[in-house]
C-alpha cells in the first residue's frame, strides 16, 4: 500500500487525522483539550514532514515520533498554531529567535557546508544542509518552507468557484495541473460528469505543460554538468512550447484556462508544432547520446534503488526512473490515446533525464491523438457540501488536492504537490557522491519548492 | 558535436524571431547603449525570490534562451548580491523570507537599486495571509516595478528600458 498524505483538520468538537494510501483513506479522531496521535514515520518514512507540519500547523503531537522539530515555522515564526480555527489574524510579526537544529554527522575531519535559502542561480530559495568529508557527501538534510504562504488558510472560508486565482499559483509551473485537479473537485461537487471534449482538452494543455517542464529540464540538467549547448537547444524548444501555449490558453503558463470548457482553437498551429518538435527531438536524441563525456557524469550519478523509492512513497518522473510504476495516468482514458508507461531501472541521473525525454515523445503522440475535438462548456455552480479528493498527474508526479465544503463554503484545503514527497527521497541519492554532483543530481528531480511550502 | 554543427552549416541560424525581432531590435539597441552609459557597459544582476510561485523565474531564465540572450546586451544576472548593482526581487515577501531578503540588500554595494518583478510583489494577486510580510515596498525602496503575472520577456527587457531611462 503506498501512503501518499496525511493532514489534520479541526472540526467543532475534535480534531480528525486523514491519512490517504492509494488504496483507501483513514480518518482518526483526536480530543480536542489533550490532542496528540500515533507517528506513522516508522513504516512510512514519507510521512515525518506530514507530521511536523501537523504539529506545526494544529499544535497534535505525535508522542512517539523520533523527529520533533519544527518544520515550516522558522527561527523566527512567531509560536502559534496558524491552522487553528480560533487563530484569525492576517498578518504576524517576527518573533524571538529560536535554533533550528540541523541533522548532522560530526566527528574528526568531518565538516559541515550550509547551502541557501538564497541560491546562485535564478531559482527558489531553500536550505540544503551537507556533512562533508573532504569531496564526499555524508549526509544530507533538506530544509525548506522559507516560501510559506499559508495557501490552505487563504483558501478557507472562500466560495469554492472563487478559489481559481489561488489554485493556479500554488506552483506555476504544474499551473495547469493544479487546475485540473480543481475542476474534477469542482465537478465532483456539483455532481456533473466532465465532458470527453473537456478532458481532452485539458489533457492537451496538461501534455504541453509537460513537454515545456521537461524541455527545461533536458536543457539544465547536461547544462549543470557542463555541457551549456544543450540548454541553449532546449531553452529555444521550450520557448516555442510556450509560445504555443500563449496560443492556445491565452497565457504562457496556462494562468485562467481550466475552466471546464474546452475552447476553440487552430488546430494547424499544434499539428505544425508537433511536427517540428518531433524531428528536432530525434535530432536531440542522437546528437546528445552520442556525447561520450556528458554521460561519464550523468550514469551512476545520484542514484535511487527501486527499494527506497518504494519505501519513500516516491513519485513521478523520480519514481519511474527507480522502476515504479506509478503514474495517475494509467487509465482507459490515456491507454486509448497512446499513453504509455515510461520506465528505467537504474535510478541514477541518467535514468531520469531519458524518463523526460521519452516522455516528451510520448506527450507529443497523446496531444496528437487527441486533436479532434469540439468546443464545449460546462455550468459549474450549486456544489453539494462533502469532502473531494483528486488526483492528477502533473509534469512533477502524482499531485492531490483535498477540499472539505460546508455551507458552500471552503472548510478546508490540502494539497499535497509530488515535491513535498520527493524533497524527502532527495537525500537518498547523496550516498556516494561528490557535493559537487549535488546541483546535477538536484536539477535531475528538479522539484518545486512553491509547491512543497505552500 | 559534429552532428550538430552539420545541422547547423545546414539550416542556419534557428532563432529567428519575427513576430518579436522588429519591435524589440530597437530597444535592444537603445538598452545596449543604456547600459553602456550608465553602467559602464555591464549591468549585473542579483535575482531573489521572496514567495512568488516560481513563473517569475521561469520567465527570467527565459530571458538567457538563445532568442532574447540578455547577456549580449551587457545585462547578467550574478551569483552573489556583492557582485551586483540591482536587486530583483519577485514575489511576495513571506515571513519566513524576510530576514534573508535584508540579509541579501545589505550585501549589495552602493550604489544600488531594488527592482520589483510581478504583482505578487506588490500584494496584488494573492489575499492577504499571516505568513505574508506584506509587500516588497513596505521593506526596502523600490526603484521601479515591472508588472504581469508572470511578465513575460518582452516585458522584463522593456521595463528594465524604463528604469535605465529613469535613473
Amino acid at each position: 500500500m503506498r501512503f501518499i498524505a496525511r493532514f489534520a483538520q479541526e472540526l467543532p468538537e475534535s480534531f480528525k487525522i486523514v491519512d490517504v494510501y492509494d488504496e483507501r483513506v483513514e480518518k482518526t479522531t483526536l480530543s480536542k483539550s489533550n490532542p496528540s496521535a500515533k507517528s506513522l514515520a516508522r513504516v512510512y518514512p514519507a510521512a515525518i514532514w506530514f507530521e511536523r507540519k501537523i504539529t506545526d500547523d494544529f499544535g497534535i503531537v505525535f508522542e512517539d515520533s523520533f523527529d520533533k522539530r519544527p518544520l515550516v515555522h522558522h527561527e523566527r515564526f512567531p509560536d502559534v498554531h496558524p491552522m487553528r480555527k480560533d487563530f484569525q489574524a492576517s498578518s504576524l510579526e517576527l518573533g524571538e529567535f529560536r535554533p533550528y537544529k540541523y541533522e548532522t554527522i560530526g566527528g574528526d575531519g568531518i565538516f559541515q557546508v550550509g547551502v541557501g535559502p538564497i541560491h546562485a542561480g535564478i531559482i527558489e530559495p531553500g536550505h540544503f544542509h551537507f556533512s562533508q568529508e573532504g569531496e564526499a557527501i555524508l549526509h544530507l538534510e533538506v530544509r525548506h518552507f522559507y516560501k510559506y504562504r499559508g495557501i490552505e488558510k487563504m483558501m478557507e472560508g472562500v466560495a469554492p468557484q472563487d478559489g481559481w486565482r489561488i489554485v493556479e499559483r500554488i506552483s506555476g509551473n504544474e499551473s495547469i495541473a493544479y487546475q485540473i485537479a480543481y475542476l474534477e473537485l469542482l465537478t465532483q461537487a456539483a455532481g456533473i460528469e466532465i465532458d470527453e471534449n473537456i478532458q481532452k482538452y485539458n489533457a492537451i494543455l496538461l501534455e504541453i505543460e509537460r513537454i515545456a517542464h521537461h524541455l527545461t529540464d533536458l536543457g539544465f540538467i547536461p547544462n549543470d554538468a557542463g555541457f551549456a549547448a544543450a540548454l541553449a537547444f532546449c531553452s529555444q524548444k521550450a520557448e516555442d512550447t510556450r509560445r504555443v501555449l500563449k496560443n492556445l490558453a491565452g497565457h504562457r503558463f496556462g494562468f485562467g484556462t481550466v475552466r471546464g470548457e474546452a475552447r476553440a482553437f487552430d488546430t494547424n498551429i499544434l499539428e505544425q508544432f508537433i511536427q517540428n518538435l518531433k524531428k528536432d527531438m530525434e535530432f536531440f536524441k542522437e546528437w546528445i547520446v552520442g556525447i561520450a563525456s556528458l554521460w561519464d557524469r550523468l550514469d551512476t550519478t545520484g542514484i535511487l534503488k527501486r527499494k527506497k523509492a518504494l519505501k519513500y512513497s516516491c513519485v513521478g518522473v523520480v519514481a519511474r526512473a527507480s522502476g515504479v510504476a506509478v503514474d495517475r495516468r494509467d487509465n482507459n482514458f490515456y491507454k486509448k490515446h497512446h499513453w504509455r508507461l515510461c520506465t528505467h531501472t537504474n535510478g541514477d541521473v541518467a535514468a531520469r533525464f531519458l524518463v523526460r525525454l521519452e516522455e516528451v515523445f510520448n506527450s507529443l503522440e497523446i496531444i496528437e491523438s487527441m486533436l479532434d475535438l469540439s468546443p464545449t462548456k460546462i455550468e459549474l455552480d450549486n456544489f453539494n457540501d462533502g469532502e473531494y479528493i483528486s488526483f492528477v498527474e502533473s509534469s512533477l508526479g502524482e499531485l492531490m488536492l483535498y477540499i472539505h465544503l460546508q455551507d458552500g463554503k471552503i472548510e478546508r484545503f490540502f494539497a499535497r504537490d509530488p515535491s513535498f514527497i520527493n524533497w524527502q527521497a532527495l537525500h537518498l541519492m547523496m550516498n556516494g557522491n561528490i557535493i559537487a554532483d549535488f546541483p546535477l543530481i538536484n536539477k535531475s528531480c528538479d522539484l518545486s519548492y512553491a509547491g512543497s511550502d505552500l | 558535436m559534429i552532428l550538430f554543427w552539420q545541422r547547423r552549416i545546414q539550416e542556419g541560424i534557428q532563432t529567428k524571431n519575427d513576430w518579436a525581432d522588429k519591435k524589440l531590435e530597437k530597444i535592444k539597441k537603445e538598452l545596449k547603449n543604456e547600459v553602456a552609459k550608465k553602467f559602464a557597459g555591464s549591468l549585473a544582476i542579483r535575482m531573489v525570490d521572496s514567495g512568488s510561485c516560481n513563473t517569475c523565474e521561469a520567465e527570467c531564465n527565459a530571458l538567457s534562451n538563445p532568442y532574447y540572450d540578455l547577456e549580449r546586451l551587457g545585462i547578467y544576472f550574478v551569483a552573489s548580491p556583492r557582485h551586483a548593482d540591482v536587486l530583483l526581487v519577485s514575489g511576495v515577501v513571506t515571513l519566513n523570507m524576510l530576514p534573508h531578503l535584508l540579509d541579501a540588500y545589505e550585501q549589495l554595494p552602493s550604489p544600488k537599486w531594488v527592482i520589483t518583478l510581478g504583482d505578487c510583489a506588490t500584494c496584488g494577486v494573492l489575499p492577504k495571509s499571516f505568513a505574508i510580510a506584506g509587500p516588497v515596498s513596505e521593506h526596502l525602496p523600490v526603484a521601479h516595478h515591472i508588472p504581469g503575472c508572470p511578465p513575460d520577456p518582452d516585458t522584463i527587457i522593456q521595463e528594465l528600458l524604463e528604469f535605465l531611462r529613469k535613473i
